[in-house]
């Protein structure tokens, strides 16, 4: 047995460390822990719902639109205010673009490196003839199988090639530093399974995709003024106005990034699976998942939402239920908090207090949320679950059928490989690589609705009739009864009034929650996807959902000491549950004075 | 419209930055003598380093560390959306990043040893810290790899050629140092004064700090501090050369207010404005100022520089400026989220320990108080035939007479146009209304101060 340690996790959003009890070669146990607290909600208490949108932004610069998106939420249902059509249609295309920029470079420069080797192709003497014949659907002999699908080139791979080899040539390392390619197999092999050539063409993607990322960025800046940070989502609606010039751009921007995500994502995704097939067999976690829901259809209802909201509580089935605020606590005994306390949404009561890192004691800075006293995974294969399960019920089967469709494609593709471990395709989606590949699913998905929110949004503006506006989003016509067509903006009518907003972050669900008495906030919440999976333990013990995925079966190379600093598939858990750490750490001291008395829903039904 | 596919070469995007040819030879010469070259290698590294930046590269990468404090990220995630030069370019051909929390392929252990022996190496290295350090706890408000915040940024600055502190959090403690800064948080300046480091600090502000920004302070530390200033640690050449003013912020960046290069500026002069959002008058782009846009008194060239790939800016899509980039670097108080909230609104938030009020609340009810008395006095001398038809109102703005079909906003009743007794007594309620109410926030605020008196 011995302790095996990630810190920092790298290639997240924030600081975070991992420590691992390792045992005949997997992770007996497992203690994740965030690493800075900085106190967003007694910042904006006092201050007005709409400065509290724009500042919650900072709680995360990767995801900055969902939380300015949630908190608007939340002051809108506090304020009783329907938002335009138009308003709808513009911030699903923000919080789309921001959801692209977010998938892609969470793929290609934050997850990839854990599979890819760009000095690989280097010092394996990559043939790029090879490489373009492998692309084309050529044979890799060294991978067993054929390649699923053939591969995009965009970029030249000579050029490609040229550029790595100086950059090798001069020695220095960049963001290369630290040797971390010489991580080890459980058998003693290299971890990174890729030939030089697919090394290398798939070093081209890492470094085209840090252009299509910035193009999905640019998107939601075209839309919201900068990115990240986006200025035009605010209470009430939107500040944009589009323009016939700033639609045009939009067209050929959202087509751009459409055009690269289809042909380059899907493939490589294949592509990977087919070199890390055990990545199938463990990593599993928890077993249940939530997902609050994001993008808005007309009707503004949660389970109707693009990414439909729902829980899937039992572990192993797709039975889905609402979503119930009255089900959400958060227990801090192995936090440093003041106390041992659980607490119901939305009225959590707790102050920070270090005591030191202890993982027998308190370890973190995260607390530990539990939906209906149990961990929950909240990620983007929740969402895609819960849109599968939901597209199984009759009245949301047409809604999500889209989804429906793909998610039986990718258990089908995956299905040989579950067979052979003796699992059913389902259960081994829910693994390491299954949650790590399904996100290319949604990514398309949101690719191909940013190209129908565009068409959506110029024909609102040419004034086109409201059965067609519905068509377009598979809604009716008397679904859009009591909106506004035309506008942009729904000024407050009231300064007073509380409200919760269910959301979703590209890394899962979102919830801000506000109370607000005479234009300004008197308690601020928020629970946020990275605190749901990095929970520490909870009140009865049980582990939080990474800390779960990591005790399933993780396997760490323990042949010498030296490489338990090197444990790779912890790393490669850890990314595909897409961590944002520093959204992750909260607290709340509610004034004395302003408790609220009632223990499930003290503000009312939102 | 498709994207015009551009190609910048080095040199004209160095001269767009206000570098010139000889002062990029100047910088190469000072890194060959860096690199252990001789002067003499100068040119050669001129063009390899011109080279680079196209695709053909040799000769050394400028290290550099990015070290993340209490940070969202949103520094590093703002800098990975530039394209002039993009980020695969930057780190494979113009930096060498040892150590970032977002793009270092190693993780754990190797990584902080990579960032150990750049710090050990002797050769001149940057870092850029992203985020504030929080110092609550014993600063155990922030630990990485079990250290705190503030010891992993005296470490890295202490041998540290110059300290780039990214964003607005790392200029003061930008948000997190709003009230009540619950964290206790500051910035890089002040951490460094504490500890008495006298490594030069370049303050970039902003939420996030704009890439370009960056990207020229890069630059310009590079080349136009030269080596020999830096490694010598001589701060007086490092701010002259770097042209910073007195917050060690770029003058050239933060030397104008957003107002002076506002493309709506003309509207302001003109006169037109946005009075809500999303309205007919926001499509035209008029000025934004009456929804508390916070441009004339922000001083950053966000106008100029734009935002993702100059695709925007907050303005230009709608939004009043927040004055992000207002962060005075010797007080975490002077934050921009404490000095610019109400941000859509034109005064800012007073408090008294908890008891937040509007400056508008007092001063409205002073001069309401004034205002009322001169008013009742004017209709008084109207009434009483002293003055000679009344006295001459303007009724009308001079300029929407002038220009009657672009005239926005709306003449609620117009009581000095004719004495109709109705409209008469209609004004005049609507003024006692307001009087009453200013005596009650006049009443309330003493109250409250006296509370406050009392409490202590």
């Amino acid at each position: 047995m011995a302790r095996s340690i990630i810190d920092p996790i790298t290639r997240i959003e924030g600081h975070m460390r991992v420590e691992m009890e390792v045992e005949n070669g997997t992770v007996r146990e497992a203690w994740v822990s965030g690493g800075s607290f900085r106190g967003m909600e007694k910042v904006v208490e006092h201050r007005k719902p709409e400065d509290a949108a724009q500042i919650v932004q900072r709680i995360c610069g990767v995801c900055p639109v969902s939380h300015n998106h949630a908190s608007t939420i939340a002051a809108e249902k506090a304020y009783g205010i329907k938002i335009p059509n138009r308003a709808r249609i513009i911030r699903n295309l923000i919080e789309g673009a921001q959801f692209l920029h977010s998938h892609i470079l969470w793929l290609y420069n934050l997850a990839a490196l854990d599979y890819v080797n760009p000095i690989n192709a280097v010092t394996g003497n990559a043939d790029v003839k090879l490489a373009y014949d492998i692309a084309q659907g050529g044979a890799v002999p060294e991978l067993g199988v054929p390649l699923p699908a053939p591969l995009s080139v965009s970029s030249d791979l000579y050029e490609v090639s040229a550029r790595l080899n100086k950059f090798a040539s001069n020695g220095q390392l960049s963001i290369f530093s630290g040797n971390w390619f010489e991580a080890k197999d459980v058998d003693g092999g290299s971890a990174y399974h890729l030939t030089p050539e697919l090394d290398l063409i798939l070093t081209s993607h890492y470094l085209e995709a840090l252009k299509y990322q910035a193009r999905s960025s640019e998107i939601a800046g075209l839309l919201g003024g900068k990115m990240p940070h986006v200025m035009t989502i605010i209470p009430g609606g939107t500040a944009f106005v589009p323009t016939a010039q700033k639609l045009d751009d939009l067209w050929a921007m959202v087509n751009e990034v459409y055009d690269w995500v289809e042909k380059t994502l899907i493939p490589d995704t294949l592509a990977l699976a087919v070199a890390y097939p055990e990545g199938l067999t463990w990593g599993g976690g928890c077993g249940r998942f939530g997902a609050w829901g994001v993008f808005e259809r007309g009707s503004l209802a949660y389970n109707d939402r693009y990414m439909p909201a729902g829980v899937l509580a039992t572990k192993g089935s797709l039975e889905v239920s609402d979503l119930d605020e009255s089900l959400i606590t958060e227990y801090v005994g192995r936090s440093w908090y003041e106390g041992e306390g659980t607490f119901t949404a939305p009225d959590f009561t707790t102050n920070p207090k270090f005591t030191e890192y202890d993982v027998n004691d308190r370890y973190t800075w995260c607390k530990a949320p539990a939906y209906d006293g149990k961990a929950l995974e909240c990620t983007s294969l929740s969402r895609v679950l819960v849109a599968y399960a939901r597209g199984q019920q009759p009245e949301y089967a047409k809604k999500n059928a889209w989804m429906v469709e793909q998610v039986d494609n990718f258990l089908g593709a995956i299905a040989p490989v579950a067979l052979a471990v003796g699992k059913t395709p389902l259960e081994a989606a829910v693994s390491m690589l299954g949650r790590t590949a399904i996100r290319q699913l949604e990514t398309l998905y949101i690719a191909q609705l940013m190209k129908d929110w565009t068409a959506e949004l110029i024909a609102t503006v040419k004034g086109g009739s409201l059965e067609d506006i519905a068509a377009m989003e598979g809604m009716e016509a008397a679904d859009f009864a009591s909106t506004n067509m035309t506008d942009y903006f729904e000024k407050p009518t009231t300064d007073t009034g509380a409200g919760s907003g269910f959301w979703e972050a590209p890394r899962g669900a979102l919830y801000h929650s506000e109370k607000v008495s005479g234009g300004k906030i008197d308690g601020y919440q928020i629970i946020i996807p990275t605190t749901w999976n990095l929970a520490p333990i909870n009140q009865n013990g049980e582990h939080g959902p990474i800390e779960q995925a990591l005790m399933d079966g993780c396997p760490v190379f323990d042949g010498t000491e030296g490489d338990l600093e090197m444990p790779i598939n912890a790393l490669r858990l850890i990314h595909s549950y897409d961590p944002c750490v520093s959204c992750a750490v909260h607290v709340t001291d509610v004034k004395t004075g302003k408790k609220f008395s009632t223990v499930t829903n003290p503000w009312g039904v939102k | 419209m498709e994207q015009e596919t551009s190609t910048v070469d080095f040199g004209s995007m160095l001269e767009a930055r206000g570098v010139s040819r000889r002062d990029f030879l100047k910088f190469c010469g000072a890194l060959a003598v860096a690199a252990g070259l001789s002067q003499a290698a100068a040119p050669r590294v001129a063009i390899a380093l011109e080279k680079s930046v196209i695709g053909a590269k040799e000769g050394g990468l400028f290290p550099v560390l990015w070290i993340e404090g209490a940070s969202c990220t949103g520094c590093t995630e703002s800098f990975a959306q530039i394209e002039t030069p993009d980020v695969g370019k930057i780190v494979l051909e113009l930096i060498s990043l040892n150590y970032s929390d977002v793009l270092s392929a190693g993780a754990g252990y190797s990584v902080e040893l990579a960032k150990k022996q750049t710090i050990e190496s002797g050769s001149p290295y940057i870092v850029v810290y992203e985020g504030g350090i929080t110092q609550g706890f014993g600063s155990n408000t922030l630990r990485v790899a079990m250290e705190t915040g503030e010891e992993i940024l005296c470490h890295a600055a202490e041998h540290a050629a110059a300290v780039v502190a990214l964003g607005s959090c790392a200029v003061n403690g930008g948000w997190m140092a709003a009230y009540p800064n619950p964290a206790q948080a500051t910035g890089v300046q002040a951490i460094l004064k504490k500890h008495n480091i006298g490594t030069p600090v370049v303050n970039i502000p902003g939420c996030p700090a704009n890439p370009e920004w960056l990207m020229s302070v890069l630059v310009q530390v590079l080349m136009m501090g030269g080596a020999e200033a830096l490694v010598a640690g001589d701060v007086p050449a490092v701010v002259k050369t770097l042209g910073l003013d007195g917050e060690g912020k770029p003058q050239g960046i933060f030397g104008q207010t957003i107002h002076d290069n506002c493309e709506r500026r003309g509207h302001f002069e003109n006169g037109e404005f946005v009075y809500e959002f999303g309205s007919k008058e926001e499509e035209l782009g008029y000025c934004l100022y009456p929804l508390g846009c916070k441009g004339p008194q922000t001083k950053s060239n966000c106008g100029v520089t734009m935002w993702n790939n100059r695709r925007s800016w907050c303005i230009q899509a709608g939004s009043p400026c927040l004055g992000c980039c207002e962060a005075n670097p010797n007080d975490p108080g002077d934050n921009w989220v404490e000095v610019n909230t109400p941000f859509y609104e034109r005064h800012r938030d007073l408090h008294i320990g908890d008891w937040f009020f509007q400056p508008t609340v007092v001063a409205g009810a002073i001069t309401g108080i004034v205002a009322l008395a001169l008013i009742i006095h004017g209709f008084g001398m109207k009434k009483s035939g002293r003055t000679d038809g009344g006295a001459p109102f303007e009724q009308r703005r001079a300029w929407d007479v002038k220009n009657p079909d672009k005239s926005i906003g709306q003449y609620e009743y117009s009581i000095y146009e004719d004495n109709d007794p109705v409209v008469l007594q209609k004004a005049q309620q609507e003024i006692a209304k307001q009087y009453e109410q200013a005596t009650e926030e006049v009443a309330e605020a003493a109250e409250a101060a006296a509370e406050i008196e009392e409490g202590r």
